[in-house]
């Protein structure tokens, strides 16, 4: 018995070894070169993907219910508590996961040719990531909410031209109301997720069809070692489990917010984005609402995208800090901490 | 080998984080208060929506018998969540924190047409009538301290706590309208400034003095649900903590209302005008209750048995406490029972009144205080107001029996016609009474 049980799990070639080269190079697996951060956030998004399967048996998208659905989720079904905090964590995280593999991978070469269309897929992926947690965090409906709603959507108003008709389109309305929630719920389980779920199997294509994880090139009378994918998918298994207990000791001791019922015609609560949007919010508190809410994230956006199309043009992958990569370390690293300290001004006010 | 390893930890950990889970999920942060480790919800029949806030507060005392729990529920008159059993979250949105009958929240609290803000015909304005009421509005005092310190020419209110309106006066006395005293406090002399910041504890806006012996809640709750001297709740909740200062004895509205909770405010000292600040009687124990004669009146003052022995609501009305509806300038204009309103004069006995239907006021007032047991066809005192004294009934032979509204104590009440009462006939005020009726203080 437990030999067929180690052939299954080992020997066998099973379906996970299919997703996974026969072999890898050592360095490039080492830990200290990747960090398992893209490993990692497919392990959450597939986490995110499952647990909001499961709250799709409680939530009520509409906004007499909505809130009510989720108290009774978190507070009368069995482990639903678990469930909703394991989906709010591993999104968090998903987030931040996102960013350092961003940033590792600028900083490795890992966007340079062949891997730069891959380096967009990967940049639209985040930004569908940060819609789905906004919206998201929309469909709590409760007061804690209100205010980022309101100014969320009101900076959809600021677009030049379509502005107006891109607000009802993603409202649902011509103001905030009861359309409001089934309209984000859609965007929420389908007009994002739908996409979202394209771009990361995209993306995970695309890094096979690469070449796997960025390297340097074979040199004469260099030893390349390999790593089979036996190892690999057990270094896998074990973030994994790593992963997985962080993420319920998380949410065995922290719940995410939940205020009361959000009603829009009323009074909007505290001003307060969710994390990931406090640095538009302090831009915000700088100026014009279409240069500081619109222009500059797209701008910034432009800029990160354009990377390994302007200012990184070396060849040379696969390892820290390649130096004809410099002015693109630079920019990426500024704009990381440029947003981070927005974030932690806006956080501390 | 060191993977393998590795992943038998990683194993550990998954597992270690779901026992963690588990035990979350069998014994959830509100067992520890009524040991409830499931939801308690009921469904009350008024808003037919569950509510399941006794998970907690198990073994609270029902408010009162006017509002069954099994009909109101807490979240009709508390608001919050009544979904959630996580502590924040169920409070959210509570209306008046602990206390949904403070002034700033009542009429959502207690307010609505079929409840405490209907139309004074039904008798249901009771919220309309404690807003213009000298306990609220303070208007007699803020008005004799500006008339003292000459910031206006006459005693007449014109001022209050708060700004209020009083659409429909309906006595000589009334005025129609209150601005608010802050309105005024800038161009105020100094001494009636002095006495906005530091004597304003006695309405029932106010939060009282925050030593015991003064203790009471605001609103509604300040006369109708008790403290006791240190303010420390003796009930049954089991989420409240025990000696925390700050509470109503229990989880009671009553009309049963003791003369302790009158001297919460009453009897207890003075405010001086010549510094402003209050002066606390001296003769009190300040760690307990003093016995009930030392307690009633302060030493200047001239009582009689029966006022001290009973209690305050016993002879002062509803319409005197609560108002009449309108806003005066001095309690005074509303104050109007007399001795003779229950014992008579020589030439005349006290005006009586027989109850005639089952929805008279009388007998709705009667049914929510069990110790006193009124039938349709009983004739009770009234006084000239036309207030139903409702606690002092005639018996077949004649007698009248007065029973204590908060003691239970039976009295027999004799009338002065018949008596040998040697008082002048045109001399009938309480004060003559005194005069020879009253009780020498110990």
């Amino acid at each position: 018995m437990p030999d067929l049980l180690v052939n299954i799990v080992t020997k066998r070639p099973n379906f996970f070894y299919h997703l996974h080269p026969p072999t890898i190079p050592a360095e490039q697996a080492s830990f200290s070169y990747t960090f398992g951060l893209g490993g990692l956030a497919v392990f959450l998004f597939l986490v995110v993907a499952f647990t909001g399967a499961l709250l799709l048996f409680y939530y009520v998208p509409s906004a007499e219910q909505a809130n009510d659905s989720i108290q009774l989720l978190t507070y009368h079904v069995p482990l639903g508590w678990l469930v909703r905090n394991l989906h709010y964590w591993s999104t968090q995280a998903l987030v931040i996961v996102s960013i350092l593999h961003l940033l590792r991978v600028i900083l490795t070469g890992g966007s340079r040719p062949p891997r730069r269309f891959n380096w967009l897929l990967g940049l639209g992926l985040l930004l569908l990531l940060l819609g789905l947690d906004f919206t998201g965090y929309v469909l709590r409906w409760d007061v804690d909410m209100g205010w980022a709603l309101l100014v969320g959507t009101n900076l959809v108003k600021e677009v030049p031209l379509i502005g107006g008709g891109l607000y009802r389109l993603v409202v649902g309305g011509s103001e905030l109301g009861s359309g409001t929630v089934p309209r984000f719920f859609g965007w929420h389980v389908f007009g994002l997720l739908i996409p979202a779920a394209f771009l990361f199997g995209w993306h995970l294509f695309r890094v096979r069809r690469d070449g796997g994880i960025s390297r340097p090139k074979p040199r004469p009378g260099r030893r390349s070692d390999k790593i089979g994918r036996e190892l690999l998918l057990r270094r896998e298994v074990l973030a994994g489990l790593i992963a997985g207990g962080i993420l319920v000791i998380l949410s065995v001791f922290f719940n995410p917010g939940l205020g009361a019922q959000l009603d829009p015609t009323q009074v909007i609560g505290e001003a307060s984005a969710p994390w990931f949007f406090l640095w538009i919010q302090e831009l915000l508190r700088w100026g014009d609402p279409l240069w500081m809410g619109v222009l500059i994230p797209l701008l910034l956006l432009i800029l990160l995208g354009s990377l390994p199309y302007v200012f990184d043009r070396g060849e040379e992958g696969g390892r820290w800090f390649p130096r004809d990569g410099r002015r693109a370390q630079i920019l990426a690293v500024s704009v990381i901490i440029l947003i981070t300290l927005l974030t932690l001004v806006g956080a501390l006010r | 080998m060191k993977v393998q390893r590795g992943i038998l930890l990683g194993t550990l950990v998954l597992l270690g984080s779901l026992v963690l889970a588990g035990m979350r999920e069998l014994r959830p942060e509100y067992v520890s208060y009524a040991g409830n480790s499931v939801p308690v919800g009921f469904i009350p029949s008024l808003t037919n929506e569950p509510e399941y806030c006794l998970t907690c507060h198990e073994g609270i005392e029902e408010i009162s018998s006017a509002h069954p729990v099994e009909v109101f529920g807490c979240v009709s008159c508390h608001g919050g969540e009544p979904l959630s059993l996580d502590p924040d979250k169920a409070h959210a949105g509570l209306i008046g924190g602990r206390n949904p009958s403070d002034f700033n929240v009542v009429e959502e609290g207690c307010g609505g047409e079929a409840c405490h803000s209907g139309s004074p015909e039904d008798h249901r304005d009771h919220i309309a009538r404690s807003l213009t009421s000298i306990q609220s509005t303070y208007a007699g005092a803020i008005a004799q301290v500006r008339f003292a310190f000459g910031a206006q020419e006459d005693q007449s209110a014109g001022y209050g706590i708060q700004a209020v309106r009083d659409p429909l006066v309906t006595t000589e006395s009334g005025v129609p309208a209150l601005l608010a005293f802050e309105t005024t406090l800038a161009q105020d002399p100094q001494p009636v400034q002095d006495f906005a910041e530091r004597c304003l504890t006695c309405h029932l806006y106010a939060e009282p003095i925050p030593e015991a012996a003064y203790k009471r809640l605001t609103g509604c709750a300040a006369c109708h649900s008790p403290s006791n001297f240190m303010g420390t709740y003796v009930g049954e909740d089991p989420t409240v903590v025990r000696g925390e200062s700050g509470h109503a004895a229990q989880h009671r509205l009553t009309t049963a209302i003791p003369y302790t909770q009158c001297n919460a405010c009453h009897n207890r000292g003075n405010y001086s005008l010549v510094d402003m600040t209050f002066r606390p009687r001296k003769d009190l124990p300040q760690t307990q209750r003093a016995p009930r004669l030392q307690d009633y009146y302060q030493p200047i003052a001239q009582f009689t048995l029966c006022e001290w022995e009973l209690d305050c609501v016993d002879c002062h009305t509803s319409g005197e406490a609560m108002g009449d509806g309108d806003l005066h300038s001095s309690q005074s204009e509303v104050q109007y029972v007399q001795c003779k309103t229950c014992h008579g004069t020589l030439e005349e006995p006290p005006l009586t009144y027989t109850i005639e239907d089952s929805e008279d006021l009388a007998l709705r007032r009667a049914l929510l205080n069990p110790s006193i047991d009124l039938q349709v066809g009983d004739t009770v005192l009234m006084t000239t107001l036309g207030e139903a004294l409702w606690s002092i009934r005639q018996l077949p032979d004649g007698r009248w029996i007065q029973v204590g509204k908060a003691t239970q104590v039976e009295y027999e009440v004799p009338l002065v016609r018949g008596s040998a009462c040697g008082q002048n006939v045109d001399e009938q005020e309480s004060r003559y009474c005194h005069a020879c009726h009253a009780v020498e203080r110990p």
